[in-house]
């Protein structure tokens, strides 16, 4: 049949850019997200903590209620490290259930939907494609770990003064630095686990498994062995680790901080290497 | 005997998900023999194959599959069954293990369960990939060992979502002769497939289906013949087509005649097509040379062109 | 009638057997039973090695707490959820549930057939890994001591409490799952609602404790633990409140009855509508 009508062209306009486009991924599975309804109320509640303490912050400076109280300025909120502290690890446990919610509906979906095909015979690698997944559970989580806290600490700053903000400068570094590597941790443990089953529903509930059975597990070993190595097991505890002396909290593991990183750096790899070993555009069937 | 037990009825049966219609006051008789469900995606055809074998529940209505209701399995699929159109399978299990576990589900001995279950891939040609698992089978041979898995316990009523997806033509032949067979058994055989000139091929009658509601049911040509506002098209091959047709547009009946490209042919549409036969004999015997003359649109093709290729798309 | 019923939940058996726990798919749940194992096993090994003398007392309480914090909290907890779960879910996300629906058995009998499929696996798995971390932890001791333990104490009691403990932890939490997995589109949901009060149970009002399942099988454990661990984690070892073995036996029983009831007239219930899952 001959071809006597050419009515297609090919797009023409402007391109995302190269850089960018897993972005695309980002946006995509984010819209995802918000649709269930508990996932959003988790959402909304984990401000509550930040939300209580932006109010004691106020209240703690607020000579008039102080006054009214009887109180000094110190006596509602102690703002030290361990207040940082108490409030990253509330927002951690937020985030972590966050993470159980969202992380198996990354990759599982398009695992058992055959999907990764689609998305592989398009000029996306497999970093890309990972990296736009992991930027969803990084970018939603990270509004409830360091902005709260950071804006937590301006606020404590501007209250305080300068002065304040300059001499406790680690306590910023420690809120950035330390919730990014729990996001990190967090984000390559669901990716992994969401990459290995193809379930969401079991990806979910191994995600509660791993970091609960991993807890009971160092405890068992330290009791059992009577050491206090097995607090290197337990991703929840190199983290607290490494946060403690951020904020200068005594801490009872005992653990070395370059043991803590290494512990971290090892958990890491090993969610890259089960990403890379599953994240391909073909399946073998045995 | 009862006239439902030896057929299956739903009587005003609705299904909605939602706000969304399944299939809406559906009232339907389907004897033995092949019947077609036809209808475009979305119409309604899985869902009435659904609802008939109980994987859902109608809002309204009542069915009986042979006097029994979907409500009771236990009686039902021993007399049922269904190949659906889910190309998925119990994860891991090899094409005998698929359908030999399922039997053994029927209450068959271990014996009885692998006689059968040899007998059925052997109907579907499947016995040298039978011990390979169905992850690697290609998409007929998938198909087929679903077929195998929903004929293996010799049921009286036979229910196939689209069995010919992905089947090569041989293989297509070869099942659409194993159904006519069963059919000959006197099997109710339900299918539903968009490939019409096979329905057309098989199907004893047809039930067409379009958002739901049933547009038409009944044999194919009794269909067509109650479709008085589409003039019928017969397809006259003849020596001198012009000469023809002015002879036949004198009739009252003939709304339209039609030049072959061939220039030996004349497509002639007609609203009364039984005086235009008395006429064409009238003509025959007066020296008109008639080669050919053939219903144009009696088939499958033609009563969904006229009844729901005008519509809108269903969703 | 009834033989045709045997029949069929023996063909269910056998199908999810086949299907789940004699295939690959089914080993994360014998790695989650053997991995308590490891510290016990390196426990036995090092002090057998280094000849260093343990105190029966001490690894008998530390076992105790080691039990009741990891194997009846993650690993049957974890267990449970992963296997009654599945029985319809993930039947729904494999999208061949259908297959069960189209045989010629009654929905309350394909309840009962994969919940009991479930049990025997979960409860031949997880009390063979009780059984095995108890016979690592005392691997190292005299064999005199142990004989003793057993014959002139209360070993064989003790250990046969464990197994029952077990058993109990895997009837109690399987049938929670199977009717969260019958119930719920998505389980993740009640499952952690779960975990949390089963976690918080030990500081919960004496009414609220017996809304769970760990407060019975606290109530079962031959020993009360005298831990000496962390305190978060020593607080989910006491028991303040016990109630009889019996009552807790049978309430357990009572309990999975009523849910399989339950599931059972929920599946009954249940279509096929793959799409929306």
């Amino acid at each position: 049949m001959a071809v006597h009508k050419r009515s297609y062209r090919a797009y023409e306009g402007a391109l995302t850019p190269r850089w960018s486009r897993f972005l695309i991924l980002t946006r995509y599975a984010a819209k995802g997200v918000f649709q269930s309804r508990i996932i959003t109320g988790l959402f909304v509640i984990s401000f509550f903590y930040p939300l209580l303490m932006i109010a004691g912050l106020y209240l703690n400076h607020n000579t008039q209620v102080l006054s009214m109280l009887k109180l000094a300025s110190d006596q509602i909120l102690v703002i030290n490290g361990t207040f940082f502290l108490v409030l990253m690890t509330v927002q951690a446990a937020f985030a972590f259930l966050m993470t159980a919610f969202i992380g198996p509906n990354m990759i599982a979906p398009d695992l058992a939907n055959n999907a990764l095909p689609l998305y592989f015979c398009r000029p996306l690698s497999r970093t890309e494609y990972v990296t736009g997944r992991a930027c969803v559970i990084f970018f939603v989580l990270s509004f409830i770990t360091w902005i709260p806290g950071l804006l937590i600490f301006a606020i404590e700053g501007t209250l305080s003064g300068p002065a304040w903000a300059w001499d406790h400068r680690n306590f910023a570094f420690g809120i950035f630095i330390g919730s990014v590597l729990w996001l990190l941790l967090l984000t390559l443990i669901a990716l992994a686990i969401s990459a290995w089953v193809r379930w969401k529903l079991i990806a979910g509930a191994l995600l509660l498994a791993v970091m609960f059975a991993s807890s009971g597990f160092a405890t068992a070993v330290n009791e059992i062995l009577r050491v206090k190595a097995g607090f290197y097991l337990d991703p929840a505890n190199l983290i607290a680790a490494i946060w403690a002396r951020f904020f200068d909290v005594p801490i009872h593991t005992e653990m070395s901080i370059t043991g803590a990183y290494a512990g971290i750096a090892v958990i890491c790899g090993f969610c890259v290497l089960l990403l890379s070993r599953k994240i391909r555009a073909f399946e073998v069937v045995k | 005997m009862s006239a439902d037990s030896q057929n299956i009825v739903f009587d005003n049966v609705s299904k909605f998900y939602g706000d969304v219609l399944g299939v809406n006051r559906v009232t339907l008789t389907i004897p033995p023999g092949i019947t077609s469900l036809v209808g475009p995606n979305g119409s309604g055809k899985t869902t009435l194959m659904n609802l008939m074998t109980g994987l859902l529940q109608p809002t309204r209505g009542t069915i009986g599959v042979l006097g029994v209701s979907p409500n009771h399995p236990e009686q039902l699929f021993r007399q049922l069954g269904y190949c659906t159109q889910f190309d998925s399978f119990p994860r891991g299990f090899t094409g005998y293990q698929f359908v030999y576990s399922f039997l053994r589900l029927y209450g068959c001995t271990h014996a009885e369960a692998e006689e059968f279950t040899w007998a059925a891939i052997e109907r579907v040609k499947l016995v040298e990939a039978a011990h390979r698992k169905i992850a690697g089978y290609s998409k007929g041979m998938r198909q087929r060992i679903k077929l195998a898995q929903s004929t293996c316990h010799g049921p009286s009523v036979l229910v196939l979502d689209e069995p010919l997806n992905g089947l090569d033509p041989l293989v297509r032949a070869e099942v659409i002769a194993l159904l006519r067979s069963l059919a000959e058994e006197g099997m109710h055989i339900i299918i539903s497939s968009h490939v019409l000139h096979e329905v057309d091929m098989i199907s004893d009658q047809v039930v067409l289906l379009s958002n739901g509601y049933v547009i038409a049911e009944g044999k194919i040509r009794g269909v067509r013949g109650e479709l008085d506002e589409q003039p019928m098209q017969v397809m006259i091959r003849c020596g001198k087509p012009a000469s023809l047709a002015a002879k036949v547009f004198e009739h009252d009946s003939v709304v339209e005649a039609r030049m072959h490209s061939d220039g030996k042919g004349l497509l002639v549409k007609t609203r009364d097509p039984d005086k235009f036969y008395l006429l064409l004999n009238q003509l025959a015997l007066n020296g008109i040379g008639l080669e050919s003359v053939v219903p144009a649109d009696d088939d499958v093709n033609s009563l969904y062109e006229y009844l729901i290729g005008g519509e809108e798309p269903a969703r | 009638m009834k033989t045709l019923w045997f029949a069929q939940i023996a063909a269910i058996l056998q199908l999810e057997m086949r299907k789940t726990f004699l295939s690959r798919r089914g080993l994360w749940v014998y790695l989650l039973a053997l991995f308590p194992l490891i510290p016990f096993a390196g426990h036995s090994i090092e002090s057998t090695i280094r000849g260093r003398p343990c105190d029966f007392g001490h690894d008998t309480n530390v076992y105790a707490s080691i039990f009741q914090l990891l194997d009846l909290r993650v690993v049957v907890f974890f267990g449970c959820l992963g296997i009654f779960m599945n029985l319809f879910r993930g039947e729904v996300l494999d999208r061949s549930l259908h297959y069960y629906f189209l045989a010629p058995v009654r929905r309350e009998i394909l309840v009962v057939g994969k919940y009991l499929a479930g049990l025997i696996a979960a409860v031949t798995i997880f009390t063979t890994s009780t059984i095995l971390q108890w016979i690592a932890m005392y691997a190292h001791f005299p064999s005199r001591t142990v004989l003793d333990y057993l014959n002139d104490g209360n070993g064989w009691s003790h250990l046969i409490a464990y197994a029952v403990t077990t058993v109990f932890a895997c009837i109690g939490y399987g049938s929670l799952f199977l009717l969260t997995g019958a119930l719920f589109r998505n389980p993740i949901f009640p499952a952690a609602g779960i975990l949390i009060w089963e976690g918080i149970n030990s500081f919960l009002p004496s009414i609220l404790q017996k809304f769970s399942v760990i407060y019975y099988l606290k109530s079962l454990v031959p020993i009360d633990a005298q831990p000496n661990l962390e305190a978060p984690f020593a607080l989910l070892t006491v028991n303040t409140d016990p109630v009889p073995a019996v009552v807790a036996i049978v309430g357990m029983l009572a309990f999975t009855l009523l849910v399989i009831v339950i599931a059972a007239l929920q599946v009954r219930r249940m279509e096929i509508n793959y799409g929306t899952d």
